[in-house]
């Protein structure tokens, strides 16, 4: 049996979840159903672009069928869409409530002030991971369907690590959304850290002497083991869903100790 | 640490909360017994809102501490919650669903709630549940607002501002409601910023200023103590010293045929006085809480029932 605060909080977040599912099915379908299409513009952009944009966007090659997924779908536009919808969920459980005022409400009820966290938490985790699954479970259909030559298993690497890369961001995002009751410190945080990691990400693999930077970036944990080429990497995905669950328990525990709707 | 006892609801013992540096509430001794009600009053921004959330566990003490119902706000959040039922004072409500089901929810976050009961509550306000509760007036949300709070029958309600937004004669209906819990063994404690409605229910009332406790006394003594203005338009005009003498009145100026002054306690000396004239219209107001609580100062030290003041 779901506790009722979960119902209520899918109920609450429905129509964004569902516009979010929607887009990310819509954008996985569209990028990877065209890849025959695409094949002679890409010949062109690979010819038009110099090697250090490439690499700086996080595209090998736009050639290959495991190159035209990551620059499509996994490079940049999946993670940003699938972040967004993570923080914009994730900042529903604790901070707009909060800062909208009907937190009062729901927390006058019999559940302690950590069981309302882990509950909301888990409904929006459980959203989050149905959005960020999507592009992993398209394409599994879709890339035996338009012929894409990629193992299965490496397109279910690639899109477990999304999920993964959803979890860390989503974690970090309560940890702020718990620490300051403030939806505005969630967007600022979580956005500001994503960039900041995926430049850091792409500019350590240009830039000579840089290249310890790559560790500090959840992105290198998903994408740095070239996923699509290589599959499962056990260890680099480990390492995002133990940051995200770290910040999970730092969230619930400063959630526990401080006023609440001040 | 005061023993708690069998029938002390709230218990608040040094009770002191600070935002930084800007106070909350300081130094807060309160007693609430089980089974009575209690009015806390106080003028806003004088810390009633701060010590109902220091009761529910939303804020936590920078000193002292609170024992409701003989458990730990804290600690025993959840077993505490499931025997209070709060009306918060800035009313809003989580999500964009029907009254109904609203109320369905968090009476499932209860374990359950007959809904008979619910249906009762709602007839006996005069709220229809079909509407969402986003698109209601600030009466009928308040109204939904009284339903959970009363819907489970909790041993203790805290109830902040409950009549705000409420006609009169919802009003009635709540006061109603008070005094029916009480008869059921429930213990209330309400805060408000108008003595009057306090006072139709309250057994005593608590007076917080400035984030001190000033008093707490019976209603009945205050209520002998009530100061009201009194604005009196004759046909002609008067005197003044023909009612400055008069016992309990005081401040009388009169222009012309209109005699403003300010009446302590019983209001008879000076209706008789006017009476020789012939009366075009007598206002008189209630008297704000402000007014009670100085003239309670002035007229009253050293000989208050019970009344405990660390001002």
């Amino acid at each position: 049996m779901v506790p009722a605060l979960m119902r209520k909080t899918w109920r609450d977040d429905r129509r964004a979840i569902l516009g979010w599912a929607a887009g990310v099915a819509a954008f996985t379908a569209v990028y990877s159903a065209f890849y025959p299409q695409f094949q002679g513009a890409a010949e062109l952009k690979q010819d038009a672009l110099p090697k250090g944009v490439l690499d700086f966007l996080g595209v090998a090659d736009f050639l290959s069928p495991a190159g035209y997924l990551q620059a499509s779908i996994f490079g940049l536009l999946g993670p940003l869409l699938v972040l967004m919808c993570t923080v914009t969920v994730v900042a529903r459980t604790i901070a707009v409530p909060e800062e909208g005022g009907g937190m009062e409400l729901l927390l006058a009820n019999p559940v302690s002030r950590t069981a309302f966290a882990g509950q909301r938490l888990a409904a929006a985790g459980l959203a989050v991971t149905a959005v960020a699954a999507i592009p992993w479970l398209l394409l599994m259909v879709i890339v035996p369907a338009v012929d894409m030559d990629i193992p299965l298993s490496s397109v279910a690497a690639a899109g477990f690590g999304l999920v993964a890369l959803a979890w860390c961001f989503g974690g970090l995002a309560f940890l702020v959304g718990a620490a300051t009751g403030r939806r505005a410190s969630v967007l600022a945080v979580t956005g500001i850290v994503a960039v900041a990691t995926y430049m850091a990400n792409a500019v350590s693999g240009m830039a000579q002497g840089w290249s310890w930077l790559r560790w500090w970036s959840p992105f290198h944990y998903f994408l740095g083991t070239d996923p699509l080429r290589t599959g499962w990497h056990p260890g680099s995905l480990l390492v995002l869903v133990l940051a995200g669950a770290v910040a999970v328990v730092a969230g619930v525990i400063l959630f526990d100790r401080r006023d609440v709707g001040v | 640490m005061s023993p708690m006892t069998p029938d002390t609801a709230v218990l608040t013992e040094g009770l002191t909360k600070f935002y930084g540096s800007r106070r909350g509430i300081e130094e807060l001794d309160l007693a609430v017994h089980a089974g009575e009600v209690m009015g806390f009053l106080g003028p806003n921004g004088a810390g009633k809102t701060t010590t109902i959330r220091l009761l529910l566990d939303f804020l936590r003490p920078t000193r002292g501490h609170a024992v409701v119902l003989g458990l730990d706000p804290r600690r025993d959040k959840a077993a505490l919650h499931s025997r209070i039922g709060y009306l918060p004072g800035e009313l809003t409500f989580p999500g964009r669903e029907r009254a109904r089901d609203l109320l369905r929810f968090l009476a499932d976050l209860r374990g359950g709630v007959p809904w008979s009961r619910i249906g009762d509550l709602a007839d006996r306000l005069q709220v229809d549940l079909a509407h969402p509760v986003r698109t209601m007036s600030k009466g009928n949300k308040q109204k939904v607002g009284l339903i959970q709070a009363f819907m489970h029958e909790p041993a203790l309600l805290v109830l902040d501002e409950p009549t705000s937004g409420l006609d009169p004669l919802m009003q009635q209906e709540f006061l109603g409601m008070v005094r029916d819990a009480r008869t059921a063994g429930q213990t209330v404690f309400m805060s408000s910023h108008v003595l009057a409605e306090v006072q139709e229910v309250a057994d005593r009332v608590a007076i917080v200023r400035d984030g001190r406790l000033a008093a707490v006394e019976r209603v009945e003594s205050l209520g002998r103590r009530a100061v009201r203005s009194v604005e009196i338009h004759f046909a002609d005009p008067v005197a003044a010293d023909e009612f400055a003498g008069l016992p309990g009145v005081s401040g009388v100026s009169v222009t012309g045929p209109v005699l403003r002054c300010t009446v302590d306690g019983r209001l008879d000396p000076l209706v008789k006085a006017a009476a020789r004239h012939e009366v075009v219209d007598l206002l008189s107001s209630e008297p704000d809480l402000e007014e009670t609580f100085l003239s309670f100062y002035y007229h009253s030290e050293g000989d208050r029932d019970g009344a405990r003041a660390d001002a």
